[in-house]
């Protein structure tokens, strides 16, 4: 009958396969990989023509490269396969790849693999040009243990999110709008976007305070510094928007669902 | 039996569009054509075997979905890499070491399509590449939902051509949703007729045919002076543009046919004609069922 290998969770195939569709998807190549290098260095500049100081420079430099770093997975992953997911989803091509005997959690699996090697690509051409072009400060080795493991742990709850918000739209322009309004929230919330925590009024800092990005932005360069850290908002943020998406993803599974009686 | 439709009924919202009341069973090496107008249920009928859309009755199978193989009327695919990725991916192996795949690219000459895109290929190559990929899953029960549906005639008969070829000898069951007569003509043995969301009847071809039509029938073009030379014989409901006469004796065909040729009309005998079958069967409809 069918080809075993079709139903293993991952395989050789079928991660390049959804390799292949992640980077056949230009939005992840120009939100992904173009506009945070581009913020990075735009913003890391401003930095340096308004503070004069080498040390307090440095460590602004990389308090904004790890914030901006944030972007990647929210671009290539929340919004990326987001809107490539709604486009499938709206042409029937996940049910047509399940009567080949591919089932969800298969393409999922390969697609959470795809994804993230594609999100250590661009962080790798990031980090690349950060070290080229901006002043940054070198981590401390559990400082980048801990960003890798936290932008990893946002890039799985936000792939979840996309796939449930994708699968539940069904439509390419309403996923579009949808993830698009999130990305910018999160971005304006994560104090991304020129208002930073602080200076935010309070009922916006309390929303603020739900999302993980804003604790990326804002504290990240004290824990990839070495320094003690209370982890705690941050892990509640993360368990929230994690909640968040197990709970769409149900949804989203449970409508998808095939019965045979 | 490799499936069994019992007490089916199939709704979208408040409207029923899909109702079997006496049970269907498809037999294993059974090439079932389903038959009907547009809106009599044969995708919807299509769709609850492959637990596709939510029904009340009972559908019995041994087989898990994935074990039945499916061409659906509308078949897409991601644009973002070639064919030859998608197939590979989906079948999970390479085009290179498979022979049996290479041959039936071969067979379907789709060889020189598969480094285009989805969105690139023309509708028979896009019903080909599908249809390749339907067949590598050797499935025990295969579907075809109106394959040649959008394809020009040349192309289609083809297509179908290829499609018997293949499965001529082999022991696969096979459900064919076509409004075309001809292609069930060479793809199915049993018909399953429908109508407005019933079943009309199912049964063998050539039992069918006996039930409704009778042993033979001889088809005309429709015209004033052939209504009135063959107005003395039992009629047959056909298309407003033929005459079908029932020849229910060897007879009653060799008197027709002499008529006829003397008077140099143009027939069609036939003792299989699926297009005056499903007149015929529509027609009686709420008759019999189950023809043996």
């Amino acid at each position: 009958m069918q080809n075993k290998s079709i139903q293993k969770n991952v395989s050789l195939q079928m991660l390049r396969f959804e390799f292949r569709k992640t980077i056949g998807n230009p939005y992840v190549h120009i939100f992904g990989v173009g506009m945070p290098v581009l913020m990075m260095i735009i913003i890391t500049r401003t930095v340096m023509s308004q503070v004069a100081d080498q040390a307090i420079r440095a460590q602004a430099n990389t308090s904004v490269f790890l914030g901006i770093g944030a972007l990647i997975p929210m671009a290539t992953i929340f919004m990326g396969y987001g809107v490539s997911n709604a486009q499938e989803m709206e042409k029937g091509i996940p049910q047509r790849m399940e009567l080949f005997g591919i089932r969800p959690r298969v393409s999922i699996c390969n697609r959470i693999l795809s994804e993230i090697l594609f999100m250590a690509i661009a962080f790798l051409i990031y980090f690349t040009a950060g070290y080229l072009f901006v002043d940054l400060r070198g981590p401390k080795p559990v400082g980048a243990v801990l960003y890798a493991v936290c932008i990893l742990a946002l890039s799985v709850i936000l792939f979840c999110l996309a796939y449930a918000i994708s699968s539940l739209l069904r439509k390419f322009s309403l996923t579009y709008c949808v993830t698009m309004i999130v990305y910018f929230a999160m971005m304006i919330l994560g104090g991304m976007m020129g208002i930073s925590f602080d200076n935010m009024p309070g009922p916006v800092q309390a929303a603020a305070k739900l999302l993980p990005v804003t604790y990326i932005n804002r504290d990240f360069y004290t824990v990839w510094n070495g320094e003690r850290y209370n982890f705690a908002p941050m892990l509640q943020s993360y368990l929230l928007l994690g909640a968040v998406a197990g709970i769409l993803m149900f949804f989203a599974l449970k409508r998808m669902s095939r019965k045979l009686h | 039996m490799l499936l069994s439709i019992q007490n089916l009924t199939v709704r979208y919202g408040t409207d029923t569009v899909l109702t079997v009341a006496s049970p269907i069973d498809i037999e294993e090496g059974d090439r079932v054509g389903v038959i009907g107008s547009n809106g009599a249920g044969k995708t919807t009928l299509l769709k609850s075997i492959l637990g596709l859309v939510p029904y009340e009755g009972v559908i019995r199978t041994d087989l898990r979905p994935e074990q039945m193989a499916v061409h659906m009327q509308f078949n897409e695919y991601t644009d973002a890499c070639s064919v030859k990725y998608v197939m590979e991916a989906v079948l999970g192996t390479k085009i290179a070491r498979n022979k049996k795949l290479r041959e039936l690219i071969d067979f379907f000459e789709f060889g020189d399509c598969l480094r285009k895109k989805y969105t690139k290929l023309s509708g028979g190559q896009k019903q080909r590449f599908t249809i390749i990929m339907v067949m590598m899953q050797e499935a025990a029960l295969t579907f075809y939902d109106e394959v040649t549906s959008g394809l020009d005639f040349e192309t289609r008969q083809k297509l179908v051509e290829k499609l018997a070829e293949w499965y001529r000898g082999k022991r696969e069951s096979l459900v064919v949703v076509s409004h075309y007569y001809e292609e069930l003509d060479q793809l199915a043995d049993k018909l399953l007729i429908l109508d407005q969301g019933q079943v009309v009847d199912y049964g063998r071809k050539d039992a069918l045919f006996r039930k409704y039509c009778g042993r033979a029938v001889i088809v005309v073009n429709h015209s004033e002076e052939n209504d009135s030379l063959l107005g003395a014989y039992k009629r047959l409901s056909a298309p407003a543009h033929l005459i079908a006469v029932a020849c229910d004796s060897q007879e009653t065909e060799k008197s027709v046919t002499e008529l006829l040729r003397n008077h140099d009309v143009n027939y069609k005998r036939s003792n299989n004609d699926i297009e005056i079958l499903y007149t015929n069967a529509k027609a009686v409809k709420g008759g019999g069922f189950h023809a043996k």
